[in-house]
């Protein structure tokens, strides 16, 4: 091996031919974008959520055709939008797409990673932001994607209970991206908090899925009433476009509010934290 | 060029550095030498703006290292040789770290010539060996062609070929001007390496000199004697004995001396009759420089250990 000793001992910031660009927020943005489709999971989880979606939305089709031909009236659910078939089934595939956003971060505290992303991006909150963005951007595609394509393979199982009116369809579409995207960046924010990638999904399984479930079948109004200020009621509200408690718009913001102090909370954590 | 100036960290009740006040210059190679747990990992990671200071500074060119629009253009550190994703390749850990600082993509594949990992570029970093892992550290403090380089125990793991390779590479860096801090455990890699050297013990400043200034500085300069006739280098050792000089027999054909150079004793033993096959003076190693200075710090460890 030889050494051959590099020019100038000032750093590349003079060099002529590495012109000063990039850095700061546009920098860290491509860097995480670039790790975010450098590790394997990102993928295995996008996969993962497009056969989940798949799967929910044949079945949820197969439901809906069950209920309205069976002998019993009280589940009639009479027909539907293909769109709505799609909303179903984010109950299922959002952990998918949460477990990617969140492991955008745990996964660096897990393999040591942050103390290398910290390096080339000094001020955390830039880190946090830039994270943010990636999680937003990957999670509000994907949800329009799958459930675009999802609502559209169960279309045919539907028959004539489903039926597809483009404007109603593409709110509906939009709505699931929008979703995806906030819940992600919930989970990011919850992910920079506890660092741990386990931890992560406890808390978020509990706040997103178990807590709002126990709470409704409770019975008791109060609890009910408690539940649908919690992210994921509130996310359904405002994709379903119906809920007793409030109009949609406030459902949304609600999840946002939850995104927006998980976030918080995140980078108050990260930026007292040694890494 | 890096200046400490009072640099503190504690952690609760424990101080891991201590009111630490340095400046690493230019076109030099500082060596950072102290036992384990003397504060020298944490003093690095502060100067990367990783650990907050308790208090004092850590400044880079006269700036913190947040302060900086591109970290990676002014300094270029390997801290932790396990800071990479196992999952992902060498080249797509340096290409997210260029775009980071807008540094060009050609960059990428010059370090990764320079340092040798070109051909496995692609493979998961978890699969490299503990030598790869540490050129790819070494390939990331140079994609920004920095002026001001950190190594932390750059030749871990690494083959004699990959010693010596990171040894002409620290040469070459402050020969070209730049500011080479350096820490390791290996002495003898320091002599070799090192124009300066900044020992710390229990996060305390304990030297802070050019090399051969702390060689010299050692009491542990002797004269060897060594000759065919135990009885006479017995009879030599209880003269310097009886002047003030301290010998030991290492064996019955050896004698060690200290406090005395060669030619008093060389006299002594032509006046003995005396027959030697040799008689050298021994330079201190580094290692027994750097004992000698870390003796200190190294017993207050151990009487407070005693005291609990």
């Amino acid at each position: 091996m030889t050494v051959t000793t590099e020019g100038r001992p000032r750093g590349a910031a003079t060099d002529a031919a590495g012109a000063a660009s990039g850095g700061r927020l546009p920098g860290a943005v491509a860097a995480e974008w670039t790790k975010a489709w450098t590790v394997r999971s990102t993928w295995w989880n996008l996969l993962g959520a497009a056969v989940l979606m798949g799967l929910a939305c044949l079945q949820l089709a197969i439901f809906t055709v069950n209920a309205n031909e069976n002998d019993d009236p009280a589940d009639d659910k009479g027909v539907v939008g293909a769109g709505t078939i799609a909303i179903g089934a984010v109950d299922l595939v959002q952990f998918v797409l949460i477990g990617l956003a969140m492991l955008l971060i745990t996964s660096e505290y897990s393999t040591g990673t942050i103390r290398a992303t910290l390096q080339w991006i000094p001020r955390r909150g830039e880190v946090l932001a830039a994270k943010t963005l990636v999680v937003a951007v990957i999670g509000g595609l994907a949800g329009i994607v799958l459930a675009a394509a999802g609502s559209l393979a169960a279309l045919p199982l539907l028959g004539h209970w489903g039926e597809f009116e483009f404007p109603a369809w593409l709110g509906d579409v939009l709505a699931v991206g929008v979703y995806m995207s906030v819940i992600g960046v919930f989970s990011l924010g919850v992910g920079a908090l506890l660092r741990s990638a386990v931890g992560t999904l406890i808390v978020i399984f509990l706040i997103v899925l178990v807590v709002p479930a126990s709470l409704q079948a409770s019975g008791i109004t109060a609890m009910e009433r408690v539940a649908d200020f919690l992210p994921a009621v509130a996310g359904a509200a405002f994709m379903r476009g119906e809920s007793d408690a409030y109009p949609p718009v406030l459902g949304l913001l609600i999840l946002a509010a939850w995104a927006a102090a998980a976030l918080a909370a995140g980078h108050v954590a990260l930026n007292r934290r040694d890494a | 060029m890096i200046t400490l100036s009072g640099l503190t960290k504690r952690y609760g009740g424990t101080t891991a550095v201590a009111d630490l006040s340095l400046k690493i210059e230019p076109g030099l190679v500082t060596g950072f030498l102290g036992p384990n747990g003397a504060g020298k990992s944490t003093t690095m990671r502060m100067i990367m703006g990783l650990d907050e200071p308790t208090a004092g500074t850590a400044l880079v060119s006269g700036r913190r290292y947040a302060e900086f629009r591109h970290p990676l253009r002014e300094v270029g550190a390997l801290l932790e040789a396990e800071s990479v994703h196992p999952g992902r390749g060498a080249r797509n850990h340096l290409l997210a770290m260029a775009r980071s600082n807008g540094i060009p993509r050609r960059r990428v594949d010059e370090v990764l010539a320079k340092v040798g990992l070109t051909d496995v570029a692609g493979k998961r970093a978890g699969a490299y060996s503990l030598g790869m892992s540490q050129r790819l550290g070494i390939a990331g403090a140079l994609l920004g062609d920095p002026p001001v380089l950190m190594f932390d125990e750059p030749v871990n793991g690494l083959d004699p070929d990959g010693v010596r390779w990171v040894r002409e590479l620290m040469r070459s860096l402050a020969a070209g001007g730049r500011t080479v801090f350096v820490s390791s455990h290996l002495m003898s890699e320091m002599e070799l390496t090192a124009d300066r050297l900044v020992v710390i013990g229990k996060g305390r400043l304990i030297a802070d000199a050019p090399i051969a200034e702390i060689l010299a500085g050692s009491s542990r300069h002797r004269v060897k004697v060594r000759g065919p006739h135990p009885e006479g280098l017995r009879q030599l050792a209880g003269h310097l004995t009886r002047q003030g000089v301290t010998a030991e027999m290492v064996s019955p054909r050896e004698l060690l001396l200290s406090g005395t150079t060669v030619e008093p004793v060389g006299e002594l033993a032509h006046r003995l009759g005396l027959l030697l096959h040799e008689l050298s003076p021994q330079e201190a190693t580094l290692e027994q420089a750097y004992m000698e200075l870390t003796a200190g710090s190294v017993e207050f460890a151990a009487s407070q250990e005693e005291t609990r």
